[in-house]
């Protein structure tokens, strides 16, 4: 008979940290599920883009794995038990995740490797590291591989570099010509869209969230905190500009905001371990994403406002730290200067801001020729239409900026000719592979052919 | 403010249901009982019988002589065999007074019935002092300190929560006591002045709670409240928190309550009724590794062992004996401890091993802690010994509940890295 000791309690909840991370791994894999589902159905990608996509994950995961490996083996530790408590393959999801499907997979991996390595091992392993592994990869693949694009696989503005190209804000009758290229608000939510693989369906993200949260597999307070800052501070810059309700929408949707809500920001190895500092650091990462958006005029404020909060983390900690009963008004009061001020500087950056108009194609008339300018994928394209009684006769490609060699296909004789006899009431084919190319081409007929009518 | 502070509480599995419906099984002394000189960790204990000496069950043995009174009392009657040192439930050697039982119960009450209704409050005082009654929550705190003198009292909670798992023992002892739970806690009620007084009991133990309703019919101002199923709701200030919505900062009578337990009203009710003092305990053994889960009565002074094979013995080879639950219970490395007047429980698990990852930072250690702690915090100023931030973080406001630990996914003994801060703070104040 042994009477063994062990200090109290011995009793254990049954919820362990091999579950929370294998949950948070489905979790992801159903996003990246969602994305396959919506390139295979894409008359767009199709799916030769799924594939590539998978493609992309397993390298990433491999990578991410491999590197681990390595590293066990360098340092000499047992590569069994560290990868079972250290859990890389989560960090290359998560970037695979926040890359477009045509990205390099050279660029994915190299930066994998530095996710994982300078990410995370340097710091001591899991736990120990002050950056969320992830968001370094990402980091590095915006400022050393942003150019690393895979020819065969063309994936369109996304909708924040395109509204980032204006200056991130712009006029109430103007939105609907971005609006309209994506499909409006509704497919902003659904995510058939060009962007990140695992970004663009705030849907998907969103039910996933509630099922991980629900399961304490995340902290609820961290994305419900930073969306909802995130909506005010941007319906307040709206209101100030006059634009619409449409406004903090666009900014709730697009980009990583969801993602890295959902998936990054209650990276609980990165963020604070109070529940006010978890609060004061979602409110500081949704101040951080509005200024880096209108100011530095980025595409992504989301991913470079969280890793300047994982640098805040320390800080934050020590400011919570504490007997949370007796700190409670303490706290109350921090979270609602931060959250004032915050939302105060948030708003004065946006004071030079000028809400821009953006035109539809510029249409010159001659007799019956019309002389079109209209926005292609990378520059503009000039055409000339020839209407006769309100349908086409002739059109033709004066001068064209797209990529050579993919947005010709829209610009072949065969395509071009294939809008003779047209009207307004016909149906356009778009090419497929050279979709922007090709909506150009149907806008610049359609705006001759609407001339005519007047 | 659960968005800011996190819950402060968990529901557990408390296993209720292995115990809560056996019968109850009436354990007797062997040969021998072993009666603790102690009280609270206090050994200035004077004894009042020699060796050779003939007791009876109720015989005044011995009492805590310094700045409380708590008496001792036997359990069984025969003769008084010197003193041994024995390992206790507190996890220290300790005297204690042997006594050979006779087998023959012969009783002595030590005390005077006296009417709860006609006795003054002062008299009511003194005789629980007399009764040696102590809380029975486990810490054994004598309970006349919370009547003396006491004043602006508005709130009697009596506390039938219950909030380790396994524990049932409070459970059965209402269901056997009704009309001495009722004459104690009126009693109680009139020795505080409170206007008002509440009978907390889970809202899960929903067969029980008509019966004790019915049982309080007869005053307006006792009510019967379900409160949740979590942990520590049994705890002092959890349990104040829920009823009053107050908190206070050292004691509940700052701002106007009294808290005792349910199986303390009995004791106290019982030493009224028939003069006896507590002799006696119910004890709930439970675990996975025990043969049969069930309460037992049992004399004070009884040891572990015999309790267990009364039980039906071991089920496993390396298991964790817990004085307690397995929560706040610590483990012994040996069976030959004895049943105290302040006993409650004794938990058997078997000893499975139990893998730790590195923490997760996730916070629910924090988020849960009733005291408002954050123990992931108070661990790392610990292995940093940083004396400084360990002040910041409050640790002596751990009560040592455990929560930290079982919640913990990574499996780190979270609790004990509190407990190791406790210690070095108190090294370094030195
Ligand atoms: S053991 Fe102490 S630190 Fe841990 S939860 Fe309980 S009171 Fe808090
Ligand atoms: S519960 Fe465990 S893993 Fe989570 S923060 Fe506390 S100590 Fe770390």
């Amino acid at each position: 008979m042994k009477f063994t000791f062990k200090p109290s309690p011995n009793y254990r909840d049954t919820l362990s940290t091999g579950r929370i991370m294998m949950e948070l791994t489905a979790g992801l894999l159903v996003v990246f599920a969602f994305t396959l589902v919506l390139y295979a159905t894409n008359a767009d990608y199709g799916a030769s883009y799924a594939i590539r996509a998978v493609f992309l994950m397993v390298a990433a995961v491999v990578t991410a794995c491999v590197t681990e490996i390595l590293w066990c083996l360098a340092t000499k530790k047992d590569i069994l038990s560290t990868l079972k408590s250290s859990y890389p393959w989560v960090t290359g999801i998560i970037l695979a995740l926040m890359c477009q499907v045509n990205i390099d997979v050279y660029a994915l991996i190299a930066s994998t490797i530095i996710a994982i390595v300078f990410g995370k091992l340097v710091f001591g392993g899991f736990g120990q590291n002050i950056f969320n592994p992830a968001a370094v990869g990402r980091a590095v693949i915006f400022a050393s591989f942003s150019g690393k694009v895979a020819a065969d696989f063309v994936t369109g503005a996304t909708p924040t570099s395109t509204i980032a190209s204006n200056g991130w804000l712009v006029a109430n009758n103007s939105i609907n010509v971005i609006l309209d290229q994506f499909g409006g608000l509704g497919n902003l939510f659904i995510g058939n869209y060009p962007g990140a693989m695992g970004e663009t369906s705030a849907l998907i993200i969103l039910l996933v969230g509630a099922f991980l949260a629900w399961r304490k597999v995340i902290d609820w307070r961290v994305p419900v905190t930073y969306l909802a800052t995130l909506f005010i501070i941007t319906l307040l810059i709206g209101t100030l500009h006059g634009v619409g309700f449409w406004y903090p929408l666009y900014h709730l949707l697009t980009g990583g905001a969801m993602f890295g809500a959902v998936f990054m920001m209650t990276d609980p190895v990165t963020n604070p371990t109070s529940a006010p500092g978890r609060i004061l650091f979602a409110i500081g990462c949704a101040v951080l994403t509005v200024i880096i958006r209108i100011k530095a005029n980025l595409p992504e404020g989301v991913l470079y406002s969280i890793l300047l909060m994982n640098m805040m983390t320390p800080m934050i900690e020590k400011l919570t730290d504490g007997n949370q009963i007796k700190m409670m008004k303490k706290n109350l009061v921090s979270i609602g200067i931060f959250f004032v001020a915050g939302v105060a500087i948030a708003c004065a950056c946006s004071l030079g801001m000028e809400a821009q108009e953006i035109s539809g194609p510029s249409v010159q008339a001659q007799g019956n020729v019309y002389t079109i300018e209209a926005k292609g994928y990378q520059g503009t394209n000039v055409f000339e239409v020839e209407v006769e009684n309100g349908a086409v006769v002739r059109v033709e490609c004066v001068t064209f900026e797209d990529t050579l060699g993919i947005g010709d296909n829209a610009t072949s004789e065969d395509y071009l000719n294939s809008f003779v006899g047209k009207t307004l009431n016909d149906e356009f084919d778009i090419v497929s592979g050279a979709s922007y190319t090709s909506n150009s081409v149907i806008e610049a007929v359609q705006s001759a052919l609407e001339a005519a009518g007047k | 403010m659960a968005f800011i502070t996190g819950p402060m509480r968990k529901h557990v599995n408390g296993h209720k249901e292995l115990t809560s419906h056996a019968e109850v099984v009436k354990v007797d002394a062997g040969s021998k009982v072993l009666i603790p000189l102690i009280n609270m960790g206090s050994t200035t204990v004077e004894v009042l019988v020699k060796e050779g000496d003939r007791v009876k069950v109720g015989t005044k043995v011995a009492v805590r002589n310094d700045h409380f009174k708590v008496p001792l009392y036997s359990s069984v009657s025969g003769t008084v065999k010197g003193i041994e040192k024995v390992m206790h439930a507190s996890l220290r050697p300790v005297d204690h007074l042997a006594i050979e039982n006779d087998g023959k119960y012969e009783e002595e009450a030590p005390l005077k019935p006296i009417d709860p209704n006609s006795a003054s409050v002062e008299e009511l005082v003194d005789f629980m002092m007399e009764a040696g009654i102590v809380g029975c929550g486990g810490a054994g705190f004598p309970t006349y300190i919370k009547y003396k003198g006491i004043k602006g009292i508005e709130t009697l909670i009596i506390n039938a929560v219950e909030c380790e798992p396994y524990i049932t023992a409070d459970y059965k002892q209402m269901h056997e006591s009704l009309n001495e739970l009722k004459v104690g806690v009126s009693t109680m009620k009139k020795m505080c002045k409170a206007a008002k007084a509440y009978v907390c009991i889970k809202e899960t133990k929903k067969d029980f709670i008509p019966t004790l309703i019915e049982t309080f019919k007869e005053f307006n101002d006792i009510e019967v409240k379900a409160v949740p199923d979590v942990y520590p709701m049994g705890w002092e200030r959890t349990l104040v928190y829920e009823v009053t919505k107050k908190r206070y900062d050292k004691l509940p009578s700052e701002i106007g309550v009294v808290v005792n337990n349910a199986s303390t009203a009995i004791a106290f009710a019982h030493a009224m009724l028939c003069g006896m003092p507590i002799v006696k305990k119910m004890v709930t053994v439970s675990g996975d590794a025990v043969n049969t889960p069930c309460n037992v009565e049992v004399p004070v002074g009884v040891s572990a062992a015999e309790v267990i094979k009364a039980c039906g013995g071991y089920t496993a080879e390396d298991v964790l004996l817990i004085a307690g639950g397995p929560m706040m219970g610590k483990t012994i490395t040996s069976d030959a401890f004895v049943i105290t007047p302040y006993s409650n429980a004794l938990t058997v698990l078997k000893n499975t091993p139990v893998e730790q990852v590195p923490c997760l930072r996730c916070g629910k250690c924090s988020d849960h802690c009733p005291a408002g702690l954050q123990p992931v915090r108070i661990n790392n100023a610990e292995k940093a010994k940083n004396i400084d931030a360990l002040k910041k973080l409050d640790v002596m406001s751990c009560i040592e509940c455990g929560l930290c630990t079982y919640i913990c996914p990574s499996k780190i003994d979270v609790t004990e890295g509190v407990r190791r801060a406790k210690r070095y703070m108190s090294l370094q104040k030195k």
